[in-house]
């Protein structure tokens, strides 16, 4: 699903993210990235969504070459990957299942699959009662379940998490880490970089740990710390 | 969501031309501006055009013969005349014509002539209308030269100076549409970057869940657009509404001079660049802040 040969990402500033870095993660597996801030979790997860591109190296998502991508083709891989924050990134002035419509819409979905895709969803992730509602009227486990439905309404074969717990409470936490776990199930890929070290050791999932751009750790059952 | 792509174009574009009401209003304003600078060119020459060719119609060399000239001499100056390149018609007015025709001009105060029956003194005169207008000053020339001709004359030069006149005022409202239209172009495209910075972040969404540039910048260019159409409909409605009003003032004032009656066959040309102007200054307006403010 993933392969990163040699993926080198150097900023503007002339800040080093990630240094040489080598990785394969197979479909259907579930994996954390962990590691202190600033280490290059975010700009790992950035390059396989095409926020960023890599520096020097090659990044392979669904056997597709990033580096050689055109602006063109980015909106559809990412149509294939299903992504989530810590801040949600929801659209305020719209309803809970037109978020998660959203997502639908803008591939040009039919409006009767879309309603249904997304009423089954929004049950997934238990907010069957609050489609009509609007983020700001939800608590920020509600919100990043919004999310975590939006990313999963189009069945991706690829989930990316950047810290998708960093704001919520331990219990919350876990909950949200179920549902990707319930993908998981179902055959989606999921890299999921995070600080939540009790769901890490709790899950025994493959674990890439990464200090100061490089990969220093790559446990395939492994916890937060060695 | 429940709409259709058509209508989600629709709702973006109203919304965003609702949230920023101030610059739209000045986009819209500017544009009409200048497109109405544009109509008050396109009407100049309209009527520039119409005139002339009134004028060139009504454009004729009159030949005074000499007044003590026998019909047959008279005569054979007309056959002169005739056979001479590009004449389209020759009129032959004899004394009793002319004096027939100045009644006329009089109307009711002719009895003032009535004196003059017999002792006219009127000279007979021969009337040429040319295929070409361009040929006048030659055949003038070429009249001067023969027997019995008294006086030769045309109105050259009010031709002349219609035609200067209308090309400076033409050139006076292109160049003003010119620079106001620039202006059109940055008002409209800073309407749509405030709109695109109040939108960075559903934007930075949108591309996330994978919408493609084009959907992501219809309702922008639509915006411009529609922005665009809207002024240019305004500047149009002024300057068809501002150049009625002057040419019923005209027709009253001065009925004798050809004013063009703006219809919607002769102002059809116009009505579609003005719009189709109106349009490319919404899209360009819209380009420029699209790939300016979009790199999100």
């Amino acid at each position: 699903m993933i392969r990163m040969k040699g993926v080198s990402k150097v900023y503007e500033a002339g800040v080093t993210a990630l240094d040489q870095v080598n990785l394969e993660i197979k479909k259907g597996e579930f994996v954390f990235v962990v590691g202190p801030s600033g280490a290059g979790k975010s700009t790992l997860i950035k390059l396989l969504y095409c926020q960023e591109t890599a520096s020097a190296g090659q990044v392979l998502v669904g056997g597709k070459d990033l580096s050689g991508m055109r602006r063109r083709e980015i909106p559809h891989l990412r149509r294939k990957i299903g992504v989530v924050f810590q801040d949600f990134k929801l659209l305020n002035d719209r309803t809970v299942a037109e978020n998660v419509a959203f997502a639908l819409f803008v591939t040009g979905a039919a409006r009767r699959d879309t309603q249904k895709r997304v009423a089954q969803v929004l049950a997934t992730v238990g907010l069957s009662d609050r489609q009509r509602a609007y983020p700001n009227q939800l608590s920020g486990g509600e919100q990043q379940r919004v999310a975590m439905a939006r990313a999963l309404v189009r069945n991706p074969e690829l989930l990316l998490a950047d810290e998708p717990t960093g704001n919520l409470d331990p219990k919350t936490s876990v909950e949200i880490f179920k549902l990707m776990e319930r993908a998981n199930v179902y055959g989606t890929t999921i890299v999921v970089a995070t600080h939540a070290r009790h769901i890490v050791d709790s899950m025994r999932k493959r674990v890439v740990e990464i200090r100061d751009g490089s990969v220093v750790r790559d446990d395939r059952r492994g916890a937060y710390n060695r | 969501m429940r709409m259709s792509l058509g209508g989600y174009l629709l709702a973006e574009t109203g919304k965003s031309i609702w949230r920023n009401k101030l610059s739209s209003f000045l986009s819209c304003g500017t544009t009409a501006l200048a497109l109405f600078l544009l109509g008050v060119a396109f009407i100049v020459r309209l009527n520039l055009g119409f005139t002339l060719e009134v004028v060139q119609q009504q454009m004729e060399v009159q030949a005074y013969l000499q007044r003590e000239l026998c019909d047959s001499d008279c005569a054979a100056v007309f056959e002169a005349v005739q056979a001479m390149p590009g004449v389209a018609e020759v009129t032959y007015v004899s004394k009793a014509d002319a004096l027939e025709q100045m009644k006329e001009w009089f109307q009711d105060k002719s009895a003032v002539l009535d004196g003059l029956g017999e002792d006219n003194p009127l000279p007979a005169s021969i009337r040429v209308t040319m295929t070409d207008i361009s040929l006048i000053p030659g055949l003038v020339e070429e009249i001067r030269l023969l027997e019995g001709i008294d006086d030769v004359q045309y109105q050259d030069e009010a031709a002349a100076r219609l035609q200067s006149l209308g090309a400076i005022s033409q050139a006076v409202s292109l160049g003003g549409m010119v620079i106001v239209g620039l202006v059109a172009i940055m008002v409209i495209g800073n309407s749509i970057k405030l709109t695109i910075d109040a939108k960075r972040h559903e934007i930075a969404i949108m591309k996330l869940v994978g919408a493609t540039d084009e959907f992501i910048v219809g309702p922008f260019i639509l915006t411009g657009v529609v922005l665009g159409v809207l002024g240019g409909v305004l500047g149009a409605s002024f300057a068809i509404g501002l150049y009625t009003w002057v040419a019923s003032a005209v027709q009253a004032a001065v009925p004798f001079v050809p004013v063009l009656n703006l219809t919607l066959e002769t102002g059809k040309d116009m009505l579609i660049v003005m719009l189709s102007t109106g349009v490319v200054v919404g899209v360009l307006g819209s380009t420029i802040s699209i790939r300016r403010y979009l790199r999100v």
